[in-house]
């Protein structure tokens, strides 16, 4: 391609710290013109952290842009970033879903005509022109909300052709993307290419990056690890400069894995039903059991599934099609209908969810609350007994070593790691025969981290079966018997502790075959 | 939801290690700071007025006519707070109070049903159209505004309907119970502290009460704690509609009328004394003595006002005041914590 002009974008010594984390250490990035530079690194390796410095969302606390022949530019805020030609596509996407795809594309910059108001003609031109670029043959005054996420995606990145953007950021844009549509995708990516204008792709896929970058950047633990040119590089080699790490010391006493053990989880060709919406994420033929006394990682991509198969298992999603047996007794043959959460944790399934804020905790209620949340039945039938719930609350306290100035105290002003263990806890205290954590020590401080570890993994050795979702390779390493891997919605592979490495966890999560 | 919010730059408290935070002493009274506010501050009104007012004001006759006042909303309040706690509010209990009264006293003097039948009538009529109500908010997702806004406006028009100018001359034995006294006091006001007392009593000990706190405060979460939240909905809205109805009854009892206009505004004014009572419109956390101490200050606001001669007029801009004032302090209150 253009290599050998100057660079469009140059970053330079970026860093930025957030309290307790070094997000991102001198990193240095250069992209140019016309090129898709790809953007890799693992989960927290500082990715989106940089991009939301380029596109003016974070300051960063050291370090400075040239962008455009312009040097050290500030970016106030996003639309200061906007305003230079910077476009960003992000997971999230940003568009207002009520309104139309016209105003959407000029949104707080609609063309004025007469007397002052807005040209609604010349924008649905415009806008028609537009899509027409990126391979859209739709309405421009259809509500985005109507449009599919591929369909949504393009609207993006045709907002960021009329803004003239010299560099578009497209944040892992195929994660929920059909193959045509991904194929598509790369098509439009191509024309901008063809327009000079320079891409930054941030993907964990690698195939992927191996058909559209030029060349490719790794960052690992908010460090620039590498620039490579892809042409001079392979997977194997990315894949291990990605993870390249030294593994946390912290290592348990595993003993005989539980072999004889008959499996106290059975999942049998778990689907999901298809329904008139269509979801983000469909589960596919789904089978494997978890013995007494095993602790089981499911790892994975974003998007993967993971926590879709949890909730599935829990109870907790609709339309789901296949068998669920606890402890030998069938909790689910066939439709899911009728099957509720409170079964589930009735049959001895716990399942401490992923987003704890959101989903887990009652966040203005007390310690004492929260533990005893999914037990109330344990203190009284009719009667809650409060003097058992604070016993046992305590006892908690104690054996888990919740830092907190008593029971009473409200979990919002807890420690992210003693937030986790009231919610680790809480599922403690149904008597779980079978407990799925969904990222267990997401936002949890090392030590904390570790502790958790132990937990879960004492427990299983007291003869529960221990699922543990998470996207952070050195805990499944860590902490899991087995790893089952998951790509797209199925269960692409399986490990054995001593099988397991991250490398072999990556190719199988982003479907590269292990050479 | 996802596993896709990779790296995501951790807000601060997240990543503070153990114990950064000093530990602040822990108070049992602190969940109630509204309510203990409220009670100083009623206390002060009461003193002020009794120096400025000692006669008028600082007397039994005019203590008991505030709480006779008080019993109608005072009645709603206690449907209200239970409602609020499991993070939903009802607009149409006003209407839904008119309606039952004049259904009910329909049934007694139109169609000649006994007084007991005709009362229990009333009741399940009340909880049903609660409980639908709560079908519409809970199952089909229509927001709670919007679907008691509407059920406000049917509730009216049928109290209207049935009621016309009023249904009076009630049965003896049916308007003799809502005017009989005991210690000085109107039956309305015994009910309302033994209604009061019962749901105080369930609503902190009962288990199935409990579980309203955990639908109201967090209600995924509590659905993945294995809590019906819809099943809990819809149950404290049916609670909401009958004990709307008993209130439309008792009033109808008192006056020996029923008319279709009683409950115009109660709704705003019951809701205003709940979250002055310490309910938070976000759920999860309230108490049933608050409500009684939101209700007796605002009839005590009105009481004064009567008292020191200040124009009927002044009564709204003040109540209104005191509204605005009480939601401000609530998000105040819960912006702090974030």
């Amino acid at each position: 391609m253009t290599c050998n002009s100057t660079p469009i974008l140059r970053m330079r010594g970026i860093s930025k710290h957030f309290v307790g984390v070094q997000a991102l250490q001198e990193v240095d990035f250069e992209v140019l013109p016309g090129e898709v530079h790809a953007l890799v690194g693992e989960n927290g390796a500082g990715k989106s952290t940089l991009m939301h410095i380029l596109s003016g969302v974070y300051r960063p606390d050291g370090g400075w842009i040239d962008f455009n022949g312009e040097n050290e530019v500030v970016f106030a805020d996003e639309q200061a970033a906007q305003r230079h030609g910077i476009a960003i596509v992000f997971q999230e996407r940003s568009l207002f879903g009520p309104l139309s795809i016209a105003e959407n594309i000029f949104a707080g910059r609609q063309p004025i005509g007469r007397f002052g108001f807005v040209d609604r003609a010349a924008m649905i031109e415009e806008s028609r022109k537009l899509l027409a670029e990126v391979g859209m043959e739709v309405d421009p005054q259809l509500p985005v909300e109507r449009l599919s996420p591929h369909q949504q995606q393009l609207v993006e990145v045709a907002k960021a052709l009329s803004l003239r953007a010299h560099l578009i950021v497209l944040d892992e844009p195929t994660a929920a993307l059909t193959e045509t549509e991904t194929d598509h995708l790369f098509a439009v990516i191509k024309k901008l290419q063809e327009r000079q204008a320079a891409v930054v792709y941030i993907s964990h896929r690698m195939e992927e990056i191996f058909l559209l970058a030029d060349r490719v950047t790794v960052l690992k633990d908010g460090q620039h690890q590498a620039t490579l040119s892809v042409s001079e590089t392979s997977p194997q080699e990315l894949v291990t400069t990605m993870v390249g790490r030294e593994l946390a010391g912290e290592s348990f006493d595993r003993g005989a894995p539980p072999v004889d053990q008959s499996p106290l989880l059975e999942v049998r060709n778990l689907s999901d039903v298809a329904g008139s919406v269509p979801r983000r994420v469909e589960l596919k033929e789904i089978s494997f059991s978890v013995r007494a006394g095993e602790v089981v990682a499911l790892a994975g991509l974003a998007g993967a599934g993971r926590t879709e198969l949890a909730l599935a298992i829990f109870g907790a999603r609709s339309r789901t099609h296949g068998t669920i047996a606890v402890d030998g007794q069938c909790l689910q043959q066939g439709n899911s209908r009728g099957r509720c959460v409170a079964d589930s944790i009735a049959a001895g399934i716990g399942y401490l969810p992923e987003d704890r804020k959101e989903a887990g905790l009652f966040l203005e209620k007390s310690i004492a609350s929260n533990i005893a949340a999914a037990s109330l039945k344990q203190f009284g039938r009719a009667w809650t007994q409060d003097s058992q719930i604070a016993k046992v609350a305590d006892e908690y306290c104690q054996s888990l070593r919740i830092a907190a100035s008593g029971i009473e105290q409200s979990v919002v002003s807890l420690s992210g790691g003693n937030q986790q263990k009231v919610l680790l806890a809480k599922w403690l205290l149904v008597k779980p025969k079978v407990l799925i954590v969904d990222e267990p020590t997401r936002g949890v401080d090392v030590g904390a981290k570790a502790e958790i570890h132990r937990l879960l993994f004492e427990l299983s050795r007291k003869g529960v079966a221990v699922i543990v979702i998470s996207s952070d390779l050195p805990e499944v390493l860590t902490v899991a018997d087995r790893v089952l891997v998951m790509a797209e919605g199925r269960i692409s592979g399986e490990l054995s502790h001593e099988e397991a490495t991250e490398e072999r966890i990556i190719h199988l999560a982003s479907q590269v075959e292990v050479v | 939801m996802t596993d896709s919010k990779e790296n995501k730059p951790a807000s601060p408290q997240k990543n503070s290690p153990q114990g950064r935070s000093p530990k602040k002493p822990y108070s049992r009274l602190a969940p109630y700071s509204r309510e203990l506010a409220l009670i100083g501050l009623t206390l002060l009104i009461v003193v002020l007025f009794s120096i400025l007012y000692p006669y008028s004001f600082c007397s039994w006759d005019n203590f008991n006519a505030i709480l006779r006042n008080l019993a109608f909303e005072g009645i709603l309040a206690i449907g209200m707070m239970v409602l609020l706690v499991s993070g939903e509010f009802d607009l149409s209990v006003g209407a839904m109070a008119s309606m039952i009264g004049v259904i009910t006293a329909w049934l007694m003097k139109v169609a000649g049903w006994p007084v007991p039948l005709a009362v229990s009538a009333g009741l399940a009529i009340g909880a049903l159209a609660g409980a639908m109500n709560g079908v519409f908010v809970a199952k089909l997702r229509v927001n709670a505004l919007i679907a008691t806004l509407g059920t406000m406006g049917i509730f009216q028009g049928i109290s209207l309907l049935v009621g016309g100018p009023g249904i009076t001359f009630l049965p003896e034995s049916f308007s003799s119970v809502g005017q009989a006294e005991l210690f000085g006091l109107q039956s309305p006001v015994w009910l309302l502290a033994a209604l009061g007392l019962v749901v105080h009593v369930l609503l902190t000990h009962s288990r199935f009460f409990r579980q309203l706190f955990y639908v109201g405060s967090n209600a995924k979460a509590a659905r993945l704690s294995g809590i019906h939240v819809d099943r809990m909905q819809i149950f404290a809205f049916a609670m909401m509609g009958a004990i709307a109805g008993l209130a439309g009854i008792v009033y109808a009892s008192r006056i020996g009328t029923a008319t279709a206009t009683v409950g115009v505004g109660a709704e705003l004014q019951a809701i205003a004394a709940v979250i002055l009572g310490g309910a938070s419109l976000s759920g999860g956390k309230g108490t049933i003595w608050g409500a009684l101490v939101g209700v007796f200050f605002m009839a005590l606001i009105k009481n004064v006002l009567i008292i020191a001669r200040i124009s009927s007029e002044w009564q709204g801009i003040v109540l209104g005041s005191v509204l605005v004032f009480a939601v401000a302090l609530d998000s105040l209150m819960s912006t702090q914590k974030e």
